[in-house]
């Protein structure tokens, strides 16, 4: 019966096998996967269809430094939708240089449970 | 004047994933005087402009972005009491291991028990695939695109097409989509993505970015900036099909058509490079055919992950401090050469009776439910078997020979 209709095709990416899980809705509205090798691919294709997380990677500019960039990351996934408006936050940023790898430079980023941190340390450079 | 020579046991060309981990490896195996020379100002090379995450899954179990990564591995270097360098550069090596070095200093002479070379690769550009048209301002390869973008905070344009879908032109794709830059398409000539299946997801896919197959860019238009690319449809023998052009208009374009191994100084020292791999041809200790050379990371062949040229790094590195201790291995005389399917398996060269021996292989085509061998070319004998579900031409995949090989050996694909 062809009453499932795929709507995803992906690749697991949990392990270096990479599984190509088919998701589909059966006829009630529930979710199926197929193609999985082991149980850590059912909720992986389940999330990832349904609400996938995403990281986020951009620089921005460093105050106290002569045009030196500052790279930051978000210390954990956030929902997709949320990556434009984290983007407009990390935008209003001009932090002060020195700053440390790891340092926090905005907690808990638009209520995600997620950080924006600097992944890189500035020190050289900084105007005394 | 450059009058004295100096003189260490172990000398690493390069800081990147790969230099760095050389310099630690040589220094954890024993070797004294460990310099490491970087031609840029910071170390870390490339690291420090990808920004994104997806490093150190390997190395530090956790993932990480590529300053991140460039950080840690630059301070465990710091512990281990490596001579750095930055800012210098070294403009000749000869096959007697001495290196002309132009540094902060000034010119001046290496010699070296053992010399590990890292140097790296470089982006193709639009001259070496030919692209015609007229030569205006806004085409970058995507590595340039990234530099100028992550470390300098510059605006490249308001629409892109990028050409090829190598990994970097992947990430550019999106790093350009969070900078307000629309992005036109990702237009590749092969029937296949040459970057990782997650870059294709996570970077296109998430944001609606067309990946179109089979198709290339035939001519860029615009007298000062880029005004518009043509693209079209290629055949089997990835030749354009007349009436399939499409123009898109467009203000800049990227280029990811492949990385080449940097290895000027390599042939100046008069090493063997493969014609397949770009690089350095190897044993298994990673030594090339010049006694006491040896090579590593992206400049022995392009890596997919930047952990496992550091994981080649450790490795010459050790091998490197072994050589400058003296230690010498028996002659090479296994070859090994690649079979259907496989573009190339590296090293290239293998001592006779050594058991346990890892060889790193590419496909030349996507594959499933494929089988690699290793068989000896006289004996026919298997030596190794691998089971791959899946294989795809931009993964680095390994394979490893448990027993002691005698003969000469072919690295193939059944599928």
């Amino acid at each position: 019966m062809s009453e499932r209709a795929v709507f995803d095709r992906l690749t697991c990416v949990l392990c270096p096998v990479g599984c190509e899980l088919e998701v589909a809705k059966d006829a009630a509205g529930e979710i199926q996967v197929q193609g999985n090798q082991c149980d850590k691919g059912l909720p992986f294709a389940v999330e990832e269809v349904l609400r996938p997380r995403r990281n986020l990677a951009t620089s921005v500019p460093l105050r106290g430094t002569a045009a030196r960039m500052v790279s930051v990351r978000l210390t954990r996934p956030v929902p997709r939708e949320m990556l434009f408006p984290i983007l407009e936050e990390i935008a209003k940023l001009r932090p002060e240089a020195p700053v440390r790898r790891g340092q926090v430079l905005i907690a808990d980023v638009l209520g995600t449970g997620a950080d924006v941190i600097a992944t890189r340390s500035v020190t050289e450079g900084v105007k005394p | 004047m450059a009058g004295q020579i100096e003189t260490c046991d172990v000398a690493v060309i390069g800081g990147g994933p790969a230099g760095l981990a050389a310099a630690l490896g040589a220094r954890r195996a024993g070797a004294g005087t460990v310099v490491l020379i970087e031609r840029d100002r910071t170390l870390g090379g490339i690291l420090n402009q990808c920004v994104h995450d997806g490093f150190g899954l390997f190395l530090y179990k956790e993932t990480i972005s590529g300053p991140e990564y460039a950080e840690r591995l630059s301070e465990d270097v710091a512990r281990e009491s490596v001579k750095v360098e930055t800012g210098a550069m070294v403009l000749d090596l000869a096959a007697d291991r001495l290196l002309r070095v132009n540094s902060r200093q000034g010119y001046r002479l290496i010699r070296a028990g053992a010399v590990v070379l890292a140097m790296g690769c470089r982006e193709r550009t639009r001259e070496m695939i030919e692209i015609p048209g007229t030569r205006p301002a806004g085409i970058f390869t995507a590595g340039s695109a990234q530099n100028l973008v992550n470390l300098q905070n510059l605006r490249l344009g308001r629409e892109a097409v990028i050409l090829g879908s190598g990994d970097i032109g992947l990430i550019m794709a999106r790093r350009l989509t969070f900078e307000g830059v629309a992005v036109k398409g990702v237009f590749e000539i092969l029937p296949w993505a040459s970057g990782l299946e997650r870059n294709v997801r996570q970077c296109l896919m998430d944001f609606a970015i067309p990946l179109e197959l089979g198709s290339t860019v035939v001519e860029i238009r615009g007298r000062d900036r880029v005004e518009s690319v043509v693209v079209a449809k290629v055949d089997g023998a990835l030749a354009p099909v007349a009436g399939t052009e499409r123009v898109i208009p467009c203000d800049t374009l990227l280029l990811s058509v492949g990385l080449i191994p940097e290895n000027e100084l390599s042939k100046r020292a008069g090493i063997e490079l493969s014609p397949l791999t770009g690089g350095a041809v190897v044993d298994e200790t990673l030594m090339t055919s010049v006694e006491g050379i040896f090579s590593c990371g992206n400049v022995l062949h392009i890596h997919d992950v930047a952990d496992w040229a550091s994981f080649e790094g450790f490795a010459a590195g050790e091998r490197a401090a072994r050589f400058a201790a003296g230690e010498r291995a028996a002659a090479r005389t296994v070859r090994v050469s690649a079979g259907p399917d496989v573009r190339y398996a590296l090293p290239q060269l293998a001592t006779a009776g050594r058991a346990g021996v890892e060889w790193s292989f590419r496909v030349t085509r996507p594959m499933r439910n494929v089988r690699i061998e290793i068989k000896g070319r006289t004996s026919g004998r298997v030596y190794a078997r691998k089971k791959f579900a899946r294989l795809l031409p931009s993964e680095l995949q390994k394979i490893k020979v448990r027993e002691a090989v005698e003969e000469d050996i072919e690295v193939g694909g059944h599928e």
